[in-house]
């Protein structure tokens, strides 16, 4: 079982990169723990803002004797941070105490999902395989990584954002394509 | 009610990392998720976390878009 709280000493004692690390395992648990809050929030600013807390909070955090102590404290916050933003929309949602009991528990018992380290290598050969433009939009966004908006990247690339936007969603649905007929669903990567 | 290109514009751009950062300092949300109806907005989810997934396997130390951001912010403070 992958247990992210092997991370949990470097992060109390303020290591930005053990946070990273323990962030970049954790994501894909968290994410899929606000499913339910899809329609309701802005579920990659409730993330974000849930990792920016865990990271403030992880150094007062004390192990309880079972696994993924700080990924299950984030997943509980991530919950409340997108109840309290649902509430703020005057929005109702499904997911209720039970579900995320559930979830704590099996965080408990078997971890999150472990990489596929074979992966990379296939997204890379797909990657190169785009046609121009496509490959030029992917590749831009990827290097952006989150810190400017399209509309700065699209003129980085002298492109309309809308055009920008386009090509990105081309290369995403020719990248999914291409993985699929080498046998990897791109919705079942593991994190 | 949007359709067609301008919706596929609109799911894009809420998949993507970038979130504005509000005047207290915490993550507020994309003005292009606010503009989908609720089906946009599960499929910008469903777009944002396999893009998540493929950017974390292409990255050395498995971090993903949302997580370079964070850190960056993290950096910053």
């Amino acid at each position: 079982m992958l247990d992210l709280d092997r991370h949990l000493p470097a992060i109390a004692a303020a290591d930005q990169d053990a946070f990273g690390d323990w962030a970049g395992a954790a994501e894909g648990e968290l994410r899929e723990s606000l499913r339910g809050f899809a329609a309701a929030v802005d579920v990659e600013s409730v993330l974000q803002e849930t990792l920016l807390r865990a990271w403030q909070l992880a150094p007062r955090l004390r192990p309880d004797g079972k696994p993924n102590v700080l990924l299950r404290f984030a997943v509980r916050a991530a919950c409340n941070l997108a109840l309290d933003e649902a509430r703020r929309r005057r929005r109702v949602v499904a997911e209720g105490d039970e579900a995320l009991q559930r979830r704590l528990d099996a965080l408990a018992e078997r971890g999150p999902a472990s990489p596929d380290p074979l992966l990379r290598r296939l997204i890379e050969f797909c990657l190169a395989a785009l046609p121009g433009k496509p490959r030029q939009a992917l590749e831009a966004r990827l290097e952006a990584a989150g810190g400017e908006p399209d509309r700065a990247i699209a003129a980085r690339l002298g492109q309309k954002p809308n055009t920008f936007l386009q090509n990105f969603t081309r290369a995403r649905r020719l990248l999914a394509e291409c993985l699929k007929g080498r046998g990897v669903a791109l919705d079942e990567v593991s994190p | 009610m949007i359709g067609g290109r301008e919706r596929e514009v609109l799911v894009e751009q809420a998949a993507g990392a970038w979130r504005p950062v509000r005047v207290d300092g915490s993550v507020g949300a994309l003005p292009a998720w606010a503009d989908l109806d609720d089906a946009g907005r599960a499929e910008a989810f469903e777009v944002a976390r396999a893009s998540r997934r493929l950017e974390a396997a292409l990255d050395g130390r498995g971090w993903s878009s949302t997580v370079k951001v964070v850190m960056g912010r993290i950096a910053g403070r």
